[in-house]
This record gives C-alpha cells, sequence and structure tokens, in this order.
C-alpha cells in the first residue's frame, strides 16, 4: 500500500564501475523481487547530473542496507520517509534507453509522486493503480519523457481492476508508439481502452484462468465484474486524462481545481440520453443505476450491460503552464467525502510545506541538495497519504486510492 | 482496607476449587475482577497520554515507561485469553453464549468475542477523529510528529493495511469453519437420534411408564453425539481467541508507544462502555 521509492531513471546502468554504486543496485534489486507488487510511492529527483545523482539518492544508504524488511525500517528509522531506495519500474528503463539519454545530454524532467491505496472499511479490496514513469518514447523530435499514472477501482470483483493494472499501460505505449509525430492523443486512448475492454472480455472467456476469484462461484462467465479507470499521461508539455467511470482526476493550478474528467454517472443528463438511446433504462435503486444495478454509465469490462454501459473513454488534453502545482488522480473513496477544492488544498499545502529549494551550491555541499530531494519526494507522499487518512477520517466506506503528482517545474 | 481479588487471584481459587463452582460463574468473577482491571489500566493510559502531550520532547525514559505499560496492558489481554482457554475446554457452550455478557454486547458477538476485524475500524475511527481534530491547526500539515493515531505515517498505513487483508481472510476461513461446524447439527445420526427419542417419548406416553430401561442408553446416546460436536466448537472459539490476541498484538507491533497507547485506550473505553449499556439497557428491561 504505501511505499515510497527513490530512483533514478538509469541509475543502475551508470553503476558499474562504482563499487558502492553496484552494491546498492542488488542491494535493490533483492528489495525490488520482494516488493515487485506493492510499489505505492515514487519519487524521483530532478536532477540532470548523473554523479550528484548518485551522491544525493543515497543519503542514508547504509541505513537502509541494514533494514533487511521494511518493518525494520518503521521501527528502527522511524522517520526515514525515503525508507527503501528502490527502482521501481524496471523494465520501463532499459540501459540502452538510458545511455542514449545521457549521451545526448538530455535534460530529463524525473516525475515526483505519492501514492497510497488502502481497503480501509471495506471488507474486500477491488482498487488497483498502475504508475510507470517513462513508460514509452517517441522517436525523433518527441525524445522526451511520458508517465503514466492510472487508478482502477473494480466492482463485482477485483480481476477485471487487476487485468488493467497489468495491462493498461502496455496497450497505451503500443498505441503511442505505432504513431508519427502530432499524437493523436484522443484517438490513441480510445483505441487502447477499447482493446483493453476485449482482452477483459477474451480473458473471461477462457474461465479456467479465473478459478482464483472469488466471483467465480456467482457468475461462471464473471460478466459481471467491471473496473473504472482514470488514466493520466504526462509529457513535459500535456496532462493526457482519459476516463471511464466514477474515479476522477483533479489538477490544482495555482490553488485552482480543475477537473480533468467529468464522472460517468448514470444520471449525467448526456449519459442518460446516450444509454435511453441504446435501448437501455436507469432505474433508483439505492442511486440511479443502469438497469438498476451499476451505479456508473461506463466501465471497462461488465459485459452483460453492453451496450449501455460503454468502455469508451472521455479524453481531455491539458497544456501544461507555469501555474500547474499538482495532479490528484483518486478512486471515489476519496471524493465522495472530500470535494476537489479541499484535496486541492490539502495537496497545495504539503507541497509547500516542503523545504523550499536550496540556491544553487558548490559541488560537495551534496548533503543541502540531498536534503532536497529527500524532501520533495517525500512531499507527495506526504499528500497522498494525508488525503486518504482524511477520507477514511470522513467515514469513507470504500477503498480509498490516491496519486499526487507534483507538476511545478524547475524546483 | 480491602483490596479486591485480582482476576489472577480469582483464576487460582477458582480452578483449586474445580468443579464445586459452575464453570460459568467462576468465570464471570474472573470476568468482572478483569473488567475493573481494564479500567484501572486505561487510568494509567490516560495518564501516560496526557503527558506526552505536555511534554514537546519526548525523552527516553518517558518512552521506556510507555513501552512497559503497553506490555503490561498487553499481558493483561493475554491473561484474559489464557484463562478463557482453560475454562473453554469444561464449558464451551457458556463461553459462546456468555451469561456475563449483557444481551446488546451479545448480539455483537462474533464467536464467543469482539469480531478481529474490528480493530482496523477502531483504529481508523480513532486516527480519523484525531486529524479531524488538528483541522485548521499548524499541526494538520506536520509530518514529523508522534504524538498520537493522526500521525500515522505511510508504512505504518501500509502495515495496518496489509494485517487487515490478511485478518479478512482467516475471519473469513473461521466463519466458513462454524457454519460446516454448525451444520452438523442436521447430521444423519443426529436426526436418527431426536427421531428415535421423539418415537420412545410417544411409546412412554401412550404406554404409561414403559421403556424406562431405554432412558439411560438414550441418554448415553445422545451425549455422545453431542459430545464431538462441543469439541468442534471449543476448537473454533480457541482458534476465534487466537485470531483477536494476534489482531490486538498486530496492531500494537505496528504503532509506536505513544500511538498504542492511544489505540488501547480506544479499546478499553468502548469495550467498557458498551458493557455498561448493555447492562443497563438489561436492566430496565427486566
Amino acid at each position: 500500500m504505501t511505499r515510497i521509492c527513490c530512483g533514478v531513471v538509469g541509475e543502475a546502468e551508470t553503476a558499474a564501475p562504482v563499487p558502492v554504486e553496484a552494491k546498492t543496485t542488488s542491494a535493490r534489486r533483492r528489495r525490488l523481487e520482494i516488493r515487485q507488487l506493492k510499489l505505492i510511492s515514487e519519487v524521483q529527483a530532478p536532477e540532470t547530473d548523473r554523479k550528484k545523482r548518485k551522491l544525493n539518492l543515497f543519503p542514508s544508504s547504509r541505513e537502509y542496507e541494514d533494514a533487511r524488511d521494511k518493518r525494520s525500517v518503521i521501527m528502527e528509522n522511524g522517520k526515514s520517509y525515503g525508507a527503501p531506495v528502490g527502482l521501481c519500474s524496471e523494465k520501463s528503463m532499459t540501459v540502452a534507453q538510458v545511455s542514449v539519454d545521457v549521451e545526448k545530454e538530455t535534460v530529463k524532467e524525473n516525475p515526483k509522486f505519492g501514492m497510497t491505496s488502502v481497503c480501509g472499511r471495506r471488507r474486500d479490496m477491488e482498487d488497483a493503480v498502475a504508475i510507470h514513469p517513462s513508460f514509452c518514447r517517441k522517436g525523433g523530435e518527441m525524445s522526451s519523457d511520458f508517465h503514466f499514472y492510472g487508478i482502477y477501482d473494480g466492482h463485482g470483483c477485483s480481476h477485471v481492476a487487476m487485468k488493467c493494472k497489468d495491462r493498461l499501460h502496455e496497450l497505451v505505449r503500443e498505441e503511442i508508439e505505432t504513431e508519427e509525430n502530432n499524437m493523436p492523443w484522443k484517438s490513441a486512448m480510445k483505441r487502447s481502452f477499447s482493446r483493453m475492454d476485449t482482452e477483459v472480455f477474451e480473458w473471461n472467456s477462457s474461465y479456467s484462468s479465473i478459478s482464483n476469484c472469488r466471483c467465480e462461484l456467482q457468475t461462471p462467465q464473471s460478466d459481471a465484474v467491471g473496473s473504472t479507470a482514470v488514466v493520466a499521461v504526462v509529457t513535459p508539455d500535456k496532462i493526457i486524462v482519459s476516463n471511464c467511470g466514477d474515479s476522477r482526476a483533479v489538477l490544482c493550478r495555482n490553488g485552482v481545481a480543475i477537473p480533468l474528467s467529468s464522472d460517468h454517472k448514470p444520471d449525467r443528463p448526456d449519459e442518460l440520453l446516450r444509454i435511453q438511446a441504446a435501448g437501455g433504462r436507469v432505474i433508483y435503486w439505492d442511486g440511479p443505476r443502469v438497469l438498476g444495478v451499476l451505479a456508473m454509465s461506463r466501465a471497462i469490462g461488465d459485459n452483460y450491460l453492453k451496450p449501455y454501459v460503454i468502455s469508451e473513454p472521455e479524453v481531455t488534453v491539458t497544456e501544461r503552464t507555469e501555474e500547474d502545482e499538482c495532479l490528484i488522480l483518486a478512486s471515489d473513496g476519496l471524493w465522495d467525502v472530500v470535494s476537489n477544492d479541499t484535496a486541492c488544498g490539502v495537496a497545495r499545502m504539503c507541497l509547500r510545506a516542503q523545504k523550499p529549494p536550496s540556491p544553487p551550491q558548490s559541488p560537495g555541499s551534496e548533503g543541502v541538495v540531498a536534503g532536497t530531494a529527500e524532501s520533495s519526494d517525500k512531499a507527495c507522499s506526504d499528500a497522498s497519504i494525508l488525503l486518504t487518512k482524511l477520507a477514511l477520517a470522513r467515514h469513507s466506506t470504500d477503498n480509498v486510492s490516491v496519486v499526487v503528482v507534483d507538476l511545478r517545474k524547475n524546483l | 482496607m480491602s483490596v479486591p481479588p485480582s482476576s489472577a487471584q480469582v483464576m487460582a481459587s477458582a480452578m483449586a476449587v474445580g468443579n464445586e463452582n459452575r464453570e460459568s460463574e467462576s468465570f464471570k468473577k474472573f470476568f468482572e475482577s478483569w473488567l475493573v482491571e481494564q479500567n484501572q489500566h486505561l487510568n494509567e493510559l490516560l495518564t501516560a497520554s496526557t503527558q506526552h502531550s505536555n511534554n514537546n520532547s519526548s525523552n527516553q525514559g518517558e518512552e521506556n515507561e510507555i513501552r512497559q505499560l503497553v506490555d503490561r496492558v498487553i499481558k493483561h489481554y493475554e491473561l484474559y485469553y489464557a484463562v478463557k482457554s482453560s475454562w473453554a475446554k469444561q464449558d464451551v457452550l457458556s463461553m459462546l453464549t456468555p451469561p456475563w455478557r449483557s444481551s446488546l454486547e451479545d448480539a455483537f458477538l462474533w464467536i464467543g468475542g469482539w469480531r478481529p476485524t474490528m480493530a482496523f475500524h477502531l483504529l481508523y475511527s480513532k486516527s480519523g477523529l484525531q486529524l479531524e481534530a488538528r483541522l485548521g491547526h499548524a499541526e494538520f500539515y506536520n509530518f514529523d510528529l508522534d504524538l498520537d493515531l493522526a500521525d500515522l505515517r505511510p508504512a505504518q498505513l501500509e502495515g495496518i493495511d496489509s494485517l487487515q487483508k490478511d485478518r479478512i481472510r482467516e475471519e473469513k476461513e473461521i466463519t466458513e469453519k462454524m457454519a460446516k461446524q454448525q451444520e452438523t447439527v442436521a447430521d444423519s445420526s443426529m436426526v436418527d437420534l431426536s427421531h428415535v427419542v421423539s418415537e420412545l417419548m410417544r411409546k412412554r406416553s401412550s404406554e404409561d411408564g414403559g421403556a424406562r430401561l431405554e432412558e439411560q442408553e438414550v441418554q448415553l446416546s445422545v451425549e455422545s453425539a453431542l459430545g464431538p460436536k462441543e469439541e468442534g466448537l471449543e476448537q473454533i472459539l480457541q482458534l476465534a481467541d487466537d485470531l483477536r490476541l494476534r489482531t490486538l498484538k498486530g496492531v500494537i507491533e505496528i504503532l509506536s508507544p505513544i500511538q498504542a497507547v492511544h489505540f488501547l485506550i480506544a479499546a478499553a473505553e468502548l469495550h467498557l462502555r458498551f458493557h455498561d449499556w448493555g447492562k443497563r439497557k438489561d436492566a430496565r428491561q427486566s
């Protein structure tokens, strides 16, 4: 659930000749093996200098090395937020890509984010979160990083949400990489969601693979299972949000909360018309529901409610500005009890609470810079955890998943 | 001044007397003195929490004292379950429908005690109240504090969440075992036996006093049929109590000493007050 990792793209590769770093790398791999599925919070320091990066990011690696498992980190090193140092997305950061990047001396923008996901007051965990920094690259002029953040809130069972977590970013990557320049974001995202929905359907049909699910007994074909999906692809100049269902993405720009997605509720006027035009009905049964069953009008999966419930996302493309502070993605476990404005206010305060960036220092004052790196990674996870705790405090009865992405540039 | 006997003393004397006392009566005495002690612990915990919030900088000595207090309270819970376990071997039925509990408590029991996963709701509720109390204050955004349950850290929340998922699974498994055990009440041997005994009773009423000889035999059959059922219940009760104690300890292990104090305060307050309310309700109705 809650985890903080700090790592730097290409760190694994820069290590080779330096013994200290090699050691760190192997230690990190060990940890990765254990925790592969449990990534929660990752923050990467904005650094361009490889050497500085190395020195900065492992300010107290000795402490971490002693901590064989995470519990001992908590116990012995309670105030160490940056505890496990790990590279969280191995796949997307191949050695080849990194060395190309370094050769070009490209100034890279490494993402800073925090993530929290808890079962909360429910008896089943149906939320899933996927975070993939630098999940794909475009050749040629667009040789910059795209970062992927997705929240999936399952219903009926968790298997569709888990499937989205495993696959959707790969499908989005494939769609992006087949495009030439002038990325047609909307169509690419729509195709990705459509393919995801098809995969879920095909996977359901081969029911041998779902024997571990609790939904198996209730519906042999597990047709009555689905998931929301809110996905943000953050590029150096754009935020592309694709949404299907009632999870939500909110941008905090200069203190103002700007929703980048609109919840798909069956009583949203245009959605109601669409459902009725398709021959479906919205019945009020503990709130508006499609055919009296599903309390959202779009979702991945839910084959039995097609064509009334569709998997087509609504996509917004937002140009990033200097005033952008952060992006919050969350499941309805947060949004049901915390308003967009409150969430933005809280996240903003957390980001501002971090120590101001130190003025440029001469090389050799790594200690100071390290402090900045650590506190910036702490800020996003402070924000995600505080929002989660606030949701629990306000009696959220659902699973709560929150991702906070720092959008401030050149801090 | 006469000191009330401690729960440990009550237990020792009752054990010595053996079967002369009715088991549930003795356990009732133990339970009542245990509640008195829980109330004393509650006062100690409250004192520790106010002292901690008055001292801005916590010192090592104070932290050690708090740790020892938390250990003592946990040992007290261990004692409760150890005694309960030994009594359950003699009288599992009264442990599952404890006459020393109020009917309000009874209505919310899960296999003779509190539902283990309730611990997480207790934690989230108390943590939420303490967090809400900070809204509008600078402490709300201070992430380096360790004052109470509002200060749950990312790694702690992760630990709690994963413990909760484990405990939900275990609780479901035990619930399932209990379901199976309850279904055995209608197995063929029980249905057969109940029919035979009913027939016997009908015969007896028509023949007026006949079939006396068979009575002892019937009694033996009933006991041998019910015996294994009670044993099964006792095993399930042990599993349930074990899960309760492990859940309590698991949560405490994740919390900092002062957070543990706040959690134990919330647990004791809820337990004691819920008991009071139920007793009062029962008294009004009788």
